[in-house]
Formats: C-alpha cells, structure tokens, sequence
C-alpha cells in the first residue's frame, strides 16, 4: 500500500489561544491574523511537501482548545500519525496542561504505545517579551516523558513553523520505515472478500 | 443512443473511482485521497474545485438531493463513513474544511457569528464496518449497508443563509439481516434494494417516504449540541441460519424468482430497529417482502462462480405528469419504481409498484462490466464497447397514468415488447461508466503493456469494426444495411461525425497515458427520433410489412413517451409535435397490417390528431393502382370512424372514394356507409350505382332498399322512391331501420338530427316512422329523451301549436303497447297522462289526429283499463265536446281505470284541472276511488250527479267497501231526501236500490237498528220482508 505513507495525519492540541489556528495559517497559507476567534470543532488543511526526497500530504488538523468543545474535537484524534502538542511560551498554565493534553489524546486515539508515539512539543509566541516559561524547563518536561522533540516557534514571526511541520513529517515517515521492516505483511485489505462459501458448489 | 459529442475531461491524475450528478463529475485519484471536480455541462469540462479526502477512498457515491458526497474512506487500518458537505466551497483549495461528528450541527447563533462559508466533512460513526453505501434520489437520505445490517440516515437541511445549507443526518432506522452481507445496495422513496453475488432482494419500508419527505420540519438545533452524539450500538443480535445452507454442505439453489408478497419466504429475514428521534413514526413503520431473485452459475455455459456475479443494482423511479407543470414532483410520490440488476450475461429489470412483475430481460452479446438504467435507455459497458439498449419504462408509466391506453381512445406499444440493441460504439479498455442527465461519463483504461499497440490496432480498424457491429445490431432489430443504402451511408456518417469530435481534441496516446475519461452527450431526443423514423422508412420500402418496422417505430414512440414524461423540455411542443407524427407512422403501419394488431391502426390515429380525411389521403396514396388493396387496420379505422360519429363530414370527392374503398373491399358494409352522416355530400347517382351493383351481386335487403329510397330524395326521384318502398312490408321496414338507424337518425354530440328520409316519412307514412323509432327504442338503438328529441326536432316546424307534438304522443303510446320495462312504462304513464290533462284543460285543438284511439289503446294495451260503467254516466259518448277532446279524455279515464298508473304520482298534475264539469269531476272522482276516498267520493256525487250514484255504488262498493253502503250511502241519501224540497224522485230511486243492497247484507236485528226513526213503515217493510227471509234460508 503505496499510498499509505502520502497522506499525513498531523494533529495540532494545546490550550484555548496558545495561537494553533495561527501555526497552521502561517505554514500553510504563510498569513498571519492577529485577532483570530476561537476554533470551535475541528478543521484540518492539506500541505504537499518534500522531506528528504519523498513527496507526502501532511493534512494539519487544528483542534479547538476550549474545554467546552472537548467532545467535538475528541472523537476525531484517532487515526493520527503524529501529534503537536502546542503551549504558549507566555502562559504558564498552558505549559502545564502539555500533560493533560497528551493523556486526552492517548485516550481517545487510542494509543497503544504513548512511549513510542511521534509527540512533537511546540512552544509559541517566542516573539512575545514576557515569557512565563523557559527553555530549560520545557527541556527537561521533554526528557522526563520520552524524549520528545522541542521546538521554540513564532506564528506572528514564522519563527521555527516550518521546521517544526517539517521535522513531524520525518518522524512519521522514519517510524513507518522502522515498521515496515519489522513486519512487512501489516498491511491490511479491508476490501471484503466474496462469500468464501461459494467455493463447494452442489 | 448516438454520440452527439465527445469531450476528454482534463483530469491529470488516473482516476481510480469515478461518480457524477448535478452537472458534476467527481474523480477520485488512484491514490485515494484527492478528489477532482469537474463540470460535465460545460464545454472544456473545467475544473470545479480540487479537495482531499482524510483517508483512502474505497467508495464514493453522490447524491443530488442535498448535493453531498458519501464515502467509505480507510486510514490506519480503520474504516470510516464520510458525508462530504459544501464542497463547492473548496474552489479556493487552500480552504480550512470543518469536520464534525454526525449530530453535531453546530451552526447556533450563540457559537459562531456568521455562518463560514466552508466544506464540511460529517463523519458518521458506526459499529460495524460499511460495505457500500447508496442514496434516495428523492429524498437524499442514506442508506449504509454493514455485514449484518444495513443503516438509514435520513438528511437534515438547516439553510443558514440563501445559499448555505448546513446539512446533518438522522439515523433513522437498523435493518438486520440474517446471514446476508450485501454487497450493493440501493435506496429510493422508501424501497430498499440489495444484492448478494448472486441474490437479489427488495423490501419496501413502510412510511418511509413521509419520515425521510419531511426533514425540514423536523430539523431543529437540539440545544446540547455538545452532548455526544447518540451512536446506538447495533451488535449482539442472533442471527438466525439461512436455510439453505445446511451443516456440511452449502447447496446451491437452483434460479428462483419470487415476487410480492411470496418473496417473504425467500430465507433472508429482517428486523427493523427504529433508532430516530420522532417514536411515533415507528409505531407506523413495517417491512414488505417486494421482490427475491437468485441465480446459479451456469457452468454448461462456461460460468464460473467467480463470473456469474450480480453487479450495477438500481433502483430507478419515474414520475408522469408534465414535469413543467408538476414542480414539485421531487416531493411527490414516483407513479412507478423499477429495480435494474445485471449479471455478466444478462440485464433484468422489474417493475415494482402496482403489480410486482419483470418488464425486460436483456441477453449482451458479450459480458457485461457495468450496466445503468435510465428513462430512455440502458447503457451497458462491455470491455471495449459501450452498447445502448431500449427499456420499457415510458410503457410501463403510460400505463399508469393514462387509464385510455389499450382502449380504441388510445394506444402505447406494450411493455412486453422485446427490448433492442441500439447503438454500440467501440473503446479501449472501458472501466466504469456513470451517467447525469443528458451525458454519460466513461473510464478507459488500456492494460499497460497492450496499450500502445491497441491504440494504433483500433484507429486502423474502428472504422471497420464499428460499422460492422453496428450492422449486426441493426440487423437484430430486423435491418439489413446492405440492402439500405441510406442506412449505411448513415453508419459512417455517425463514424465520421464521431471521429471529427475527437479529433478535437487530444488523442489518447498523445496525451501520454493509458486511461481516457470521456464525457458523452447524448442526443436529443428529437434528432434520435428522426433519425429512426429515417431508417425504419429505408427499411419500409424494402420489406414493408415486418413486424421489424413497427418494431423500430414503436421504438421511436416510446422515446418521445418517455421524453414528454420525464424531463422538463424546452422544446416540449416540438416533442408533442413529434409525438402526433409518431402516432400517425404507427396508424400507418398498423392500417396495412392484414391481422394482427390492425385494430390499433384506429387509437393511434386518433392520437394522430389527422383528420379522416388526411387518414384517408395518406392510405390512398399508398394503395394506388388498378386494384388497390387496402390494409384491415385501414378498413377497421374507417368504419369505426364512420359508425362512432366523431369525424368530420367528407367532401364529395373523399366520401367518393370511401365508396370505392368499400365497394371494393367490404361491399356488405355500403348501406352502413352511406347512411353515416359524414358521407352526406357524396354523390347520389354514385351511390344509388354502388347500392345497385350491391345488390346485383347478390345482396338484395330491406336496408339496402330504404338505402336506395333515401338516395332517391336527395335526387328528387319520388317515383324512384316509392318503387323501393313499395318494395317490403311496413314490417320487414322496420326491422331494416332497426339494423341501420341512420337512415332515420343522425347524432351531432348530444342533437337528433332527422334524416331526410325520416322527414319524408313524417309527412307519408307516420305510422312507420314511429313504428320504427320505438322498434329503435326496444332493441337499445335509442334512449327514450333521445326518440324524444327526435320527434321535438322532426316537428320543429309543423303547424303545430302545442309544446308536444302529437307526433311524440303517438310515439309515447306506441312504445307504452310495446315496452315492458317498468322503468320506461311509469315515465311514459307520467309523460301521458300529463299531455291528456293538458289537452282537456285548453281546449284547442290543432286538428292532427292520433294514430291510435282511446279504444285501439283499450283493446290493445293492459295499462289502459275499460272506462268504468258509472263514467258513461258521468261523462257519456258524443258529449258536448270535440271528437279530439272526447278521446284524450277517455284517454286519460281508461289510464285511471287501468292497473299500472300510480295515481297518487299524478295527485299535481290533476290540482290544475278544474272540476266544475262533469269531465273534471270524472278524472277527480277515478283518482278520489282509486285513492280509496270513496265517502268523498260519494258526497260528491251525490251534490253534482246524483243519478250516476247507484251505478257508481255497483261497481265501487265492494269487497271491504260494502259496509260504506250502510254505513254512508244509506244515512246520506236519507238526510238529503229529508232535506230536499220535493223534487227527489232520483234520491229516491237511489235509496230503493240501496235498501236492496244493504237488505241482502245486513240480519234483520242489524237492518231494523238502521231505519230512521222517523221513517215510513211501508216504505221499508218489504225490504224488512226480503232480509228476514234471506236470513232464515240461511
Ligand atoms: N504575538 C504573537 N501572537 C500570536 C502568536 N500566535 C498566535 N498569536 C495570537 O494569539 C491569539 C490566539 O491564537 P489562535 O491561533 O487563535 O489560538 P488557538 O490555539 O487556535 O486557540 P483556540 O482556537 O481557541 O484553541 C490570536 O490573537 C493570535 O493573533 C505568536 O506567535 N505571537
Ligand atoms: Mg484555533
């Protein structure tokens, strides 16, 4: 299944405001809007690229970080190849729900390995001058809960965006190389088979 | 179908599925994740928008209602169920697309301010995983179908604003089915069609149509829009065993086909779950067994399981109507539903409202990839050749909404008519097929080593090759090109006419890649009909009398039918137009045929809107010759047309030749023909020549005599007349009138006109003339009002002064001697008796004399009674009135005598009529007996006519009334003599005669109480002497 690997399920979670419509704006469309409403549900984008060669459709889903929406946006996490777990460099609070938010979507993404899953950790608004979480701190989060990737991003700047979307389109592309030779035959057709019975005819 | 124009759609990327409606065509690229919109209806075929899908696509599926995409799309392993709404809004590719769970509309005021104007993608979740999905064409909902069940949402509209519509879907209903996983499905008004690799089953849902019709009322934003949406966890359920299969074997049934209600015992069984949100409406809802069918491969044919596999299930509905009139039939229910399935051979399609039953079944000449039923045609895909077939639908709905149709009114070929292979024409490597409206949309798709070199093959030899086929298909339809010049110049017309569209455009092999996406127009109706008409008068002069013509043309009929039925025209008089003419080449061919079928010749011209004239124009024009020989479709339609009144009148010239087209074919008929009114202009002396070879030739009747005799007064020969008069009985006349009225009678809509010969009798022989019309009358010829307009007509003019002509009185009383329905005798009793007391109270009198007197009547009819004795009294013969006069009275008395008149039915009538003499009084005296008023009866007597009294006790006092002679006469008579001042000699004779009576009845004791007191002794006595006497013999 060839086709598998082209289209990528990127899926952007974090607080209410921490500027994820914002991100994915500035990657895609390269704009930038700074009274932007709150998302309610869930929308996603396509944006076609070349990472190391290979041509790929990472579909960037934004999410609506409100707690009021959680059920519209829950039921949709499944099926992602890579998630990127979004907080505001300004905002504290929002540094700490990255926890929370990680939980929700294992849960309803049905994860079986969190360990092993591709998490990328967004920090945004670096452009801003009160900062109310360091590097350092982010850092050592990122150690402490498997190592994932950081990266220190400016929507309103294009700090970072594009590396960041980049770098989750090579994660996901290398874990399905690693699976692939782990077990070649994963693939599975759903099509349905005729009806097997027809075979002893009378 | 015949190319009309070909265009390449611009898609740069291989198509892997392909769909269309609404003017668009969507494409779904190899790799599964991108879909293409393109516009069908334009030129160019330009692109419409271009969006991505969230996971592999497997199946698409489009529905116009609501104009949303559903798909069965995989991502990671997972299945998901897709409703893709809005899309048109994805022009601007770099567009955010919402996405949302079904339920979830969440459009309220409160969440958003303006509405986005953005697609949205509703997923739909399920419990199992969807095979295939399909969607009412009527009222948008969708129907899923899973291993074990299958799902109905209906659609939810919510417009936001003019032109956004927020759309969400309601689960309606689950549908368990026992060990069946269908692999097609389909979904129209509330019929539910599956299939299996070789079984097919359909089942109506009860109701459904109301639910699913009405969405808009029932959508309304439910205010925990946040609540998560109520997926109802549909597993767990037991399946019962097909009964087929048994422990160790799977056998194999052999065809079956059920129908109706029959089909309910097919083995697959359902259980309807109602998961919606109105709960009334499930109390209503039930499933109908409508249709089984199964199939066996056919291994002696060379079948493998593998090849006898059902595909390209439909379900197609058809509405009647003018659909320019009718706006709203989307909303209305379709007159008639049909199921379309195929196997690799053969194409079946079924009716299925009314009468379950199979319309057509189509045998391809090579196997079938993909087959699509529409109104006028069945498109059939085989590997390189895209066939055309005819269907039967506009035949079937004809039916339904015309109720004329197989009657002499109207005429439609049947359904049962076998279909025809129209058209083929040839492609590389054809992969699927889909149809919109007016286009058809093809995937080729050449096997990538054999490409190249097929391509260069076919351009070599297409020409050939498509020539050839196409022969053979007309030849199966009963053409022969080779011996059709015309036709086969047209077979490479429609070559070169093709070849120049593509040649517009891109070759396949240059635009560098296998696989070719074709939108096809088809032609329009008019110009196909033409172009058969065409063909089928080429094959008309070679073979004029095949059933294979009337074939074609009748497959020319049912494309006008079904394009005046289904869709809205812009040229819809243009197509009316074609219609009649259509209607006329049928006449035509149905009026040379010898047997079968001829009588049609006779509705389809009638359909024709020709006049008979033309008719006749068109069927001579054929037959010239020294002896023509004119078809028995013709010779029926001219009779009919003759004999029921609704033609026009023919010139002299015309009626001429109907003359001749008789003589020669039907001599029998000529006294029927000339006696039609419509052929009054045609020459006498012609006719009077026809009559006589007729009966030369050995024919001589009463009809074709009074024929001759008619003829005779247009010329002015009364001596020519009176010889065929003269030349039968009044008797045997009568009964000649009687096999042909209208010697006597022509009709113009509801009028009576009289014949010249009935207007001749009138003033000779009246007596015939009203012994003929009630002959009419007896043997159903007539209506009494229409005799009765007759005589009003035939007496129009006279000199008469009355309302009612006496003519008409003769008539009344003529048919009151001979009917004997009860019906007509009390109307003819009431007519009458009104007339007579009409005349007797004016007494004028125009001097006409009845053809039969009171006493003919008397003696020759039960309903007029002998005049009672005490009315010669009363009103004795020669009395000082008219001759006239005295017999409509005795008229009237001996009907009041007589057994059958209802007297109080006439108690109006008589109020008018005066009693102050004794003619009055006599009527009212019969009606007071008759009434059983007799001691009114005798009071008035005895004031008016005393004399008359004893004869009038005689013969009224009888039987029950016998007391009245004591009990009234008696005591009367008595008061009167004692009142009178002298002169009582006729009181006193009476009261002798009434002692006499009363003497012989009464005892002695009872006798003796009865003398007045102050009687004389004498005077009684001897009566006293006789009564005692009486008594004592006793
Ligand atoms: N200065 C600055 N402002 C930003 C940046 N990114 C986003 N914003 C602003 O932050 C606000 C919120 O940004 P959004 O992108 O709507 O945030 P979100 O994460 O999508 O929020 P929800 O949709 O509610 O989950 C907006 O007014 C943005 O203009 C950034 O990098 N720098
Ligand atoms: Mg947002």
């Amino acid at each position: 299944m060839a086709a598998k690997s082209s289209l990528l399920k990127v899926i952007l979670l974090g607080d209410g405001g921490v500027g994820k419509s914002s991100l994915m704006n500035r990657y895609v469309s390269d704009k930038f809007d700074a009274h932007l409403f709150h998302t309610i549900g869930v929308e996603f984008l396509n944006k076609e690229l070349e990472v190391d060669g290979r041509r790929v459709t990472l579909q960037i889903w934004d999410t609506a970080g409100q707690e009021r929406f959680r059920s519209l946006r829950t039921p949709f996490y499944r099926g992602s190849d890579c998630c990127l777990l979004t907080f505001g460099v300004d905002d504290a609070q929002s540094f700490l729900n990255l926890g929370h938010w990680r939980k929700e979507f294992a849960y309803y993404a049905d994860v079986k390995e969190p360990d092993s899953f591709p998490f990328i950790i967004l920090g945004n608004k670096i452009d801003v001058v009160e900062r109310q979480v360091t590097t350092e701190e982010v850092q050592r989060w990122c150690c402490d809960n498997g190592g994932h990737p950081y990266f220190e991003t400016s929507a309103k700047d294009a700090t970072n965006v594009a590396e960041a979307f980049e770098e989750a389109a090579r994660r996901v592309l290398a874990l399905e190389d690693r699976q692939a030779h782990v077990m070649p035959s994963d693939v599975v057709d759903l099509r349905r088979k005729p009806r097997s019975s027809s075979r002893c005819c009378l | 179908m015949h190319a009309a124009e070909m265009r390449i759609v611009p898609a740069t990327q291989e198509p892997g599925l392909v769909c269309c409606g609404g003017g668009a065509l969507f494409l779904v690229s190899a790799g599964g994740c991108k879909v293409e919109v393109f516009h069908t209806q334009q030129e160019e075929c330009p692109l419409i928008c271009r969006f991505s899908t969230m996971g592999i696509v497997h199946s698409i599926v489009y529905s116009q209602i609501g104009d949303y995409l559903v798909t069965i799309e995989e991502k990671n392993g997972a299945t998901y169920l897709r409703a893709y709404t809005n899309w048109r809004y994805q022009a601007a590719e770099k567009k955010r697309v919402g996405v949302r769970l079904l339920g979830h509309l969440m459009r309220g005021q409160a969440l958003h301010g303006t509405p986005k104007e953005q697609m949205e993608i509703v997923e739909i979740p399920l419990s199992e995983t969807p095979l295939c999905t399909a969607c009412c064409s009527i009222t948008g909902a969708l129907l899923v179908a899973c291993a074990k069940s299958l799902v109905l949402f209906s659609l939810k509209r919510q417009s936001l604003n003019d032109q956004l519509d927020a759309l969400d879907f309601e689960r309606l209903l689950i549908l368990y089915v026992s060990g069946w996983s269908p692999s097609q499905v389909a979904l129209c008004g509330g019929y539910v069609a599956m299939q299996t690799e070789l079984e097919v089953l359909v089942v109506k849902l009860e109701n459904l149509e109301k639910i699913c019709a009405s969405d808009e009322e029932h959508m309304q934003l439910r205010g925990d829009v946040m609540a998560a949406a109520g997926v109802t966890d549909a597993d767990g359920k037991k399946e019962p065993q097909s009964p087929f299969e048994s422990d160790d074997y799977f056998v194999f049934p052999k065809h079956l086909e059920m129908l109706g209600d029959k089909a309910k015992d097919c083995g697959v069984s359902l259980t309807l779950e109602w998961t919606g949100m109105d709960t009334e409406a499930n109390d209503n809802m039930g499933v109908t067994y409508i249709l089984y069918r199964r199939f066996a491969p056919d291994f002696f044919q060379g079948c493998t399981v593998e090849e006898t596999r059902l595909h390209s299930l439909q379900l197609h509905p058809m509405y009647t109507g003018n659909p320019d009139v009718s706006s709203d039939a989307e909303n209305s229910d379709p007159a008639c539903m049909f199921c379309f399935f195929s196997l690799p051979n053969a194409g079946y399609m079924y009716s299925l409202k009314n009468t379950v039953e199979l319309i057509s079944a189509y045998q391809y000449p090579e196997k079938a990839h993909q087959a699509l039923l529409c109104n006028e045609f069945l498109h059939v895909i085989t590997q390189n050749a895209l066939q055309c077939f005819s269907v039967r639908c506009s035949a079937v709905a004809a039916r339904v909404e015309d109720p004329y149709i197989d009657t002499t009114m109207k005429a439609c070929p049947p359904f049962t008519m076998e279909v025809s292979a129209l058209r083929i024409q040839l492609f590389i490597g054809l992969k699927s097929l889909c149809h919109d409206g007016n286009h058809i949309v093809l995937l080729t798709a050449a096997d990538i080593e054999t490409k190249e070199e097929t391509e260069r093959a076919t351009r070599r030899s297409i020409k050939s090759k498509e020539q050839n086929s196409m022969a053979g298909i007309f030849l199966a339809v009963g053409i022969n090109p080779t011996t059709s010049p015309a036709l086969e110049s047209f077979l490479s017309r429609s070559f070169l006419s093709k070849k120049t569209s593509v040649s517009k455009l891109k070759e396949p092999s240059e635009s560098g890649h296998g696989w070719n996406l074709y939108v096809i127009s088809t032609v329009s109706t008019l110009q196909l009909y033409r172009e058969m008409v065409e063909y089928s008068k080429r094959y008309e002069q070679t073979s004029p009398l095949s059933q294979n013509y009337v074939h074609l043309l009748s497959e020319a009929h049912l494309l006008l039918r079904a394009s005046l039925l289904c869709s809205p025209n812009t040229d819809r008089a243009k197509i009316q137009e074609a219609f009649q003419e259509s209607c006329a080449h049928l006449g035509d061919c149905f009026s040379r045929l010898e047997k079968r079928d001829c009588h049609l010749a006779l509705p389809y011209y009638k359909m024709s809107g020709l006049s008979v004239t033309e008719v006749i124009q068109r069927n001579v024009a054929v037959c010239r010759g020294p002896a023509p020989d004119y078809g028995n479709g013709f010779l029926f339609f001219l009779k009919h047309s003759l004999y029921e009144e609704t033609m026009e009148e023919l010139s002299e010239e015309t009626a001429n030749t109907v003359l001749e087209i008789f003589s020669k074919a039907e001599p029998g008929q000529l006294p029927y023909v000339v006696s039609s009114s419509f052929m009054k202009n045609a020459n006498p002396v012609c006719v009077r020549v026809h009559l006589e070879h007729l009966e030369l030739s050995g024919a001589p009747s009463v009809t074709v005599s009074l024929c001759k005799a008619a003829q005779a007064l247009r010329l002015g020969d009364l001596h020519y007349y009176q010889q065929q008069m003269d030349r039968h009985a009044e008797m045997l006349q009568v009964y000649g009138f009687i096999e042909e009225p209208k010697l006597l009678v022509h009709r113009r809509g509801k009028a009576m006109v009289p014949t010249e010969l009935a207007r001749h009798l009138r003033d000779t022989q009246d007596g015939l003339l009203v012994a003929a019309v009630v002959a009419l009358h007896e043997n159903s010829k007539v209506k009494l009002e229409e005799a009765e307009l007759f005589f009003q007509e035939l007496c129009k003019d006279s000199a008469e002064s009355q309302s009612i002509p006496q003519l008409l009185v003769d008539f009344w009383e003529a048919l009151l001697v001979a009917s004997s329905q009860e019906s007509i005798v009390q109307e003819l009793l009431f007519h009458l008796t009104s007339v007579y007391i009409e005349r007797i109270m004016c007494r004028e009198r125009s001097g006409i004399k009845a053809l039969k007197t009171a006493e003919d009547l008397i003696n020759s009819c039960s309903h007029y009674g002998s005049l009672f004795p005490w009315l010669n009294i009363l009103t004795p013969a020669q009395f000082n009135i008219t001759h006239d006069h005295q017999e409509d009275l005795q008229k009237l008395q001996s009907l009041l005598c007589g057994p059958t008149l209802d007297v109080s039915s006439i108690v109006p009538l008589l109020e008018q009529l005066p009693d102050e003499d004794n003619t009055g009084l006599s009527v009212h005296m019969l009606c007071a007996t008759k009434l059983g008023q007799h001691e009114n009866a005798i009071e008035k007597l005895l004031d008016r006519c005393p004399h008359a009294i004893v004869s009038y006790a005689n013969h009224e006092l009888r039987r029950d009334k016998m007391a009245l002679w004591w009990l009234k006469l008696f005591p009367e008579l008595c008061e009167r003599i004692r009142l009178s001042s002298g002169d009582n000699g006729v009181l006193l004779t009476a009261l002798k005669e009434t002692l006499a009576v009363v003497a012989m009845e009464l005892n002695p004791v009872e006798f003796l109480n009865l003398i007045p007191d102050d009687g004389t002794a004498h005077f009684f006595l001897a009566h006293l002497l006789k009564c005692s006497q009486k008594h004592l013999l006793t």
